[in-house]
């Protein structure tokens, strides 16, 4: 498994535009990706799930991929966040 | 096991949650619905902001800010509502939030209030995007689209 931790910067946090982005960067992969935030863990590839996490600005998420392409899952997500979030 | 397997056989009817006009997702001047990136849908220019359950099921996502909302409807269709275009950046302000995250709602149940000529005046799009968020998870989703129509009325029509 591969991970990384990531602190929200944009001030709206992850509200619908960019968990239908997050979902468009983590559906290609086959590996299980997740993004939790330490109260609620949500499946990257499912928009509503990324939504009801509630993300915000200032909260700390670990963002993991566990599979055959968790090394470039990850790398492609680490750079999304730190653009995007 | 009956009854169920009658309304899986049968689809599902997803309501306008508002009282409108129900265009084409195609219509909607941000490619974040326009190009169907949080999935398949129709879009309805309201005319009165008195936001409904578009169909029976569970509020799974209350945006704080009221803009949006999600449902799971019974059936298993995941929808989101989101009132208007970038009116996240209003914080809440012109939004009254009603239903509660875990609630189950039925079918024209009041969800939320927006106050659309507040949202307006602030320079927003008040068109609001109907979308199916788990689109790849069924055959068919039809937009029953270029009409009027009032809170309730289907708007879209989901086969499996």
């Amino acid at each position: 498994m591969q991970q990384f931790s990531y602190t929200i910067k944009d001030e709206l946090g992850i509200h619908a535009r960019p968990a239908g982005l997050l979902v468009k960067q983590a559906s290609p992969f086959k590996s299980t990706i997740a993004v939790d935030t330490g109260t609620k863990k949500a499946d990257a590839k499912k928009i509503m799930a990324l939504m009801g996490a509630g993300v915000k600005q200032g909260m700390t998420v670990t963002v993991s991929a566990e599979g055959p392409d968790e090394d470039e899952a990850i790398e492609a997500l680490k750079k999304f966040f730190e653009e995007t979030l | 096991m009956g009854l169920f397997d009658a309304f899986k056989k049968k689809g599902m009817e997803i309501g306008s949650p508002l009282k409108g006009k129900c265009v084409s997702i195609k219509e909607v001047s941000d490619p974040t619905f326009s190009e169907e990136i949080l999935g398949k849908g129709v879009a309805v220019i309201p005319e009165d902001g008195k936001v409904c359950a578009p169909a029976d099921g569970v509020i799974t996502t209350m945006f704080p800010t009221g803009h949006a909302v999600g449902m799971t409807v019974s059936g298993g269709a995941e929808l989101l509502v989101h009132v208007g275009l970038d009116t996240v950046a209003l914080k809440g302000d012109g939004f009254t939030i009603i239903a509660k995250e875990g609630q189950k709602v039925k079918k024209g149940e009041l969800l939320m209030e927006v106050d659309l000529e507040k949202v307006k005046a602030a320079g927003y799009d008040v068109i609001t995007p109907v979308i199916i968020c788990n689109s790849d998870e069924y055959a068919e989703i039809k937009g029953l689209t270029d009409k009027d129509v009032n809170a309730g009325d289907t708007v879209i029509e989901i086969q499996k």
